[in-house]
């Protein structure tokens, strides 16, 4: 009864909407075309223009940070230059990021860039026209305090600060109008070697990161615009980590690259995956090349890759460098320990699945992970057990508990994978949680193989995570996408004692996954130690990691000398292994002493998230960075000019350089939108009051008129 | 010259009483509509089941938000697309985010401060209790963080309050977290 009484009710309510969308857009022009009339026909045309310059300045004036709709560019742009040199297996990169301003103002540029995740960066240089302002390392607060007060009197400064082990931000105070300032950073680094194969990796895009948390009352009122997200509890510095996106007109921020590439063999192949590249060979015998990027205006939006193999069988198993720096040696140490064929009788396993379908995974990124998933699920065996994990804003698990993979279950989870859409957030905690719950009790081998872009803020609280929950799960993650978060790849596969893989295009997704899967079925080289015979030795990491098949292991120790030999003992399907390595056959390498220095920091960085004391972490960090002209958390670069620029009382306006979106993802799907949350009754109201005021006035003055004669 | 006023004038008061009938209109199905919704939400408690306000509406009441101390009573709608939010407040599926019009229901959203308390009423019958710990202005485009989380409550509408012009590209969004002791 009630259900009828309704319904009378509302198809009026439903015919008059229709009706009203029919008549509205007419009533509106006309009223607006009246109002137009009696506007210019009372008041003429200067109040018009004043009105409409006046609206175009609010518009502009309200928004939270330039967000570039209809064409407009920033004032102050910024392109960048790399120059890379690759010798054996240790990489040195200039940076030379070129700011100008266009506007008439004086700006202050703040640019958020990513960098390799174990990039050791040791110098900065601020060039001004003909002048070159070398940077020196500080304490990060005394970095920051210096560069203010520079920006204060006027001076022209530079500040180099690490967000992430990848992602730095870089202030340029005081760039006067018209000017351009050149910001040079150098920084060191160990090249990847994997199943016979040297990458490099110079990472160009940032992918949005999801900001899980509640923002604070402080962070919401202190909110400055350089970032698009708020701080919140679970991400204190989520500001700092979110440059804007840029959504103007085509691309900015252009980049040039060259390598300069001794490898010390002769090659088999140069591949870069992602960018077009001229290669111009010096010395083929030697391996001696130059590469630059073919494009000409080739934009930051996608990772660079370049990976290069020896002729077959010249692979080389073992590599020593070795530099002398004051009083201490310090030595780069690359052993790879024999391949081992799979054994005959494969151990049952239960294999978890994770696969990240948040918005930032939209586009390209969803079909290469769908795809590898559905390649890894063809891979189980009778006997395996397994279960599909998908997540964004909520987790949804396949099945409550591993199910067997039959052929019937196998049909079931290809289904659901098909059917997998991306959008929301990336709430990854719960998504870890329930892939580390140990459901059962037996000694299957368990592995979780984990699928993502990694685009979060809080890599900090996930890696405590996955160390205090991993038990006897072992964690292997897949970068998916053209701008992964490699920091959180590298570090996640760390804590989980599994291998980090990367995917960046649909085509390769088949030779990548092969790669994985022949690492999950060989056997391991497990207890791995190093020993220099008796003599001290500070080596890190400190804690050796188990090999998969075709890794190397790298590292960097300070201590022993000419004369000496290294040792290597390990364990592989109980029988031992032993490599020894004449510290007189090595070879002088360059800045070793800076590479040992940022392992250092990088293995103490591991001990605070593990939960040693924080202070005290802080205090060596700061020790060895000072000591080794490193930038870190808790020490910057910083360069300041000696005589001020900016006159006295001359503005400065702030600026944070918008980023590209990386390709092959969807601004909608990242960000979203807010729902339309205003009627137009206010507006109709208004036109309706003034309408009917008009009709009054013409009544008004028009009947006097008439009257008159 | 008289039928160019006559004409003049009765195509202005028309247009301007039609207008004005369209904002009353408006206001007045904010207000009505919440009426119906009233009485599914009183069906949808009984039942357990979604009960649609009308029987060809695309929404249903999923919960029922009170703020004590400001005299709000309201009933949410499922989904925050244009055709609920004409109704009542409008949560998105698979969030704790609830968004409203600034000039209907969510007027009193500029009132709450931090500290304020704020009831919501699941269908399955308990009361949550949430206490106001921030409020922001942000722009439209942007995500915000712990949309998915169930001890959050969100709320969001248009900025500035007093606009006249709807589509701006500002939101005025309130942060509440639950307090323990859920139940009331």
């Amino acid at each position: 009864m009630k259900q009828h009484e309704e319904s009378r009710l509302n198809p009026r309510l439903s015919d008059w909407d229709e009706v009203w969308a029919l008549v509205m857009p007419f009533i509106l022009q006309l009223s607006l075309a009246l109002i137009l009339i009696c506007v210019l026909a009372v008041a003429g045309r200067t109040a018009q223009a004043g009105e409409v310059s006046r609206l175009d300045t609010v518009r502009q004036g309200s928004l939270l940070f330039a967000d570039g709709h209809g064409g407009y560019r920033p004032a102050l742009t910024q392109s960048t230059e790399v120059k890379i040199d690759v010798s054996g297996m240790i990489v040195r990169a200039k940076v030379r990021q070129r700011f100008t301003n266009d506007g008439e103002q004086w700006a202050e540029g703040v640019y958020v860039f990513p960098l390799p995740e174990a990039a050791a960066v040791d110098h900065l240089r601020m060039q001004i026209g003909e002048r070159t302002i070398e940077g020196r390392i500080q304490e990060r607060q005394a970095a920051k305090q210096h560069y203010e007060q520079a920006k204060a009197q006027g001076k022209k400064a530079a500040l180099i600060e690490q967000e992430r082990p990848n992602l730095f931000t870089n202030s340029v105070a005081n760039i006067a109008p018209h000017e351009t300032v050149v910001v040079e950073i150098e920084y060191q680094q160990v090249l990847r070697y994997n199943n016979g194969e040297f990458r490099l990796r110079f990472p160009m895009a940032i992918t949005p990161r999801y900001i899980p948390g509640t923002p604070s009352e402080e962070s919401v009122t202190r909110f400055d615009k350089r970032g698009w997200a708020v701080d919140t509890d679970r991400v204190p510095d989520a500001s700092r980590i979110t440059p804007p996106v840029w959504r103007g007109e085509g691309k900015i921020n252009p980049i040039a690259l060259t390598v300069h590439l001794d490898a010390g063999f002769h090659l088999a192949r140069v591949v870069s995956p992602y960018h077009a590249i001229r290669r111009v060979d010096q010395d083929a015998a030697r391996g001696i090349t130059t590469i630059t990027l073919a494009d000409s205006d080739t934009v930051t939006d996608r990772d660079f890759e370049l990976s290069w193999a020896p002729a077959p069988g010249r692979a080389p198993r073992a590599a020593l460098f070795t530099e002398q720096v004051g009083a201490e040696h310090y030595h780069l140490l690359m052993v790879l320990p024999p391949d081992a064929a799979a054994p005959q009788q494969r151990l049952p396993r239960e294999v978890v699945f994770v696969i990240d379908t948040s918005g930032s995974m939209a586009g390209t990124s969803i079909e290469q992970a769908k795809q590898a998933l559905v390649l890894a699920l063809q891979r189980l065996q009778p006997g395996d057990r397994f279960n599909v994990i998908s997540f964004n804003s909520t987790t949804d698990r396949l099945y409550g508990d591993a199910r067997p993979a039959s052929p019937e279950y196998l049909d079931q989870a290809r289904r659901y994978v098909a059917a997998l859409n991306a959008g929301g957030g990336t709430e990854m905690r719960p998504a870890l949680e329930a892939a580390l719950r140990n459901s059962q009790e037996d000694n299957a081998l368990r592995q979780v193989i984990f699928l993502t872009d990694g685009s979060v803020g809080n890599e900090s609280e996930l890696f405590r995570l996955i160390h205090d929950r991993l038990g006897r799960s072992r964690l292997f993650t897949i970068g998916i996408g053209s701008a992964p978060n490699s920091h959180f790849m590298t570090k996640a596969a760390q804590f989980g004692r599994g291998t980090f893989t990367y995917i960046g295009d649909l085509s390769e997704v088949r030779s990548k996954m092969e790669g994985l899967f022949q690492k999950l079925d060989s056997p391991l080289m497990s207890d791995l130690t190093i020993d220099a015979g008796g003599a001290a030795l500070e080596s890190y990491p400190q804690r050796l990691p188990d090999l998969y098949c075709g890794e190397p292991l790298i590292i960097a120790m300070k201590g022993a000398k000419e004369g000496q030999v290294l040792t290597v003992h390990g364990q592989r399907l109980q029988a031992p292994w032993e490599a020894r390595i004449a510290l007189q056959n090595a070879i002088p390498g360059r800045g070793v002493g800076v590479l040992w220095a940022r392992r250092k920091i990088a293995d103490l960085m591991d001990q605070q998230r593990r939960g040693a004391d924080r202070e005290g972490i802080r205090n060596n960090v700061i020790q060895v960075a000072l000591q080794h002209h490193l930038v870190s958390k808790y020490t910057s670069l910083v360069a300041v000019d000696v005589t001020p620029s900016r006159p006295q009382g001359a503005a400065l306006a702030r600026r944070a350089l918008p980023v590209n979106l990386p390709y092959g993802q969807q601004y909608k799907k990242i960000f979203g939108h807010l729902p339309q949350t205003a009627t137009a009754a206010p507006l109709d109201l208004l036109l309706g009051a003034v309408l009917l005021l008009l009709a009054l006035m013409v009544r008004h003055f028009t009947s006097r008129r008439a009257e008159r004669p | 010259m008289m039928r160019g006023r006559t004409l003049l004038l009765a195509a202005l008061t028309g247009a301007g009483l039609c207008l004005c009938g369209h904002a009353g209109y408006i206001y007045a199905k904010a207000m009505a509509a919440q009426v119906l919704i009233q009485r599914a939400w009183q069906e949808s408690q009984e039942t357990q089941r979604q009960v649609k306000p009308w029987s060809w509406a695309d929404t249903w009441p999923v919960a029922r938000l009170v703020v004590p101390g400001l005299d709000v009573d309201l009933y949410v709608l499922a989904g925050d697309n244009g055709s609920s939010l004409a109704f009542g407040p409008g949560r998105r599926f698979g969030t704790n985010m609830i968004s409203a019009h600034r000039d209907t229901h969510f007027r009193f959203l500029k009132r709450l401060r931090p500290g304020d308390a704020i009831l919501l009423q699941e269908r399955s019958g308990p009361w949550h209790r949430y206490r106001v710990t921030a409020t922001a202005v942000v722009n439209k485009s942007v995500n915000l963080p712990r949309a998915g989380d169930p001890s959050t409550l969100i709320l969001v509408t248009c900025y500035p309050f007093d606009a006249i012009v709807p589509g701006g590209p500002l939101r005025y969004v309130v942060y509440a977290q639950e307090i323990e002791g859920k139940t009331i």
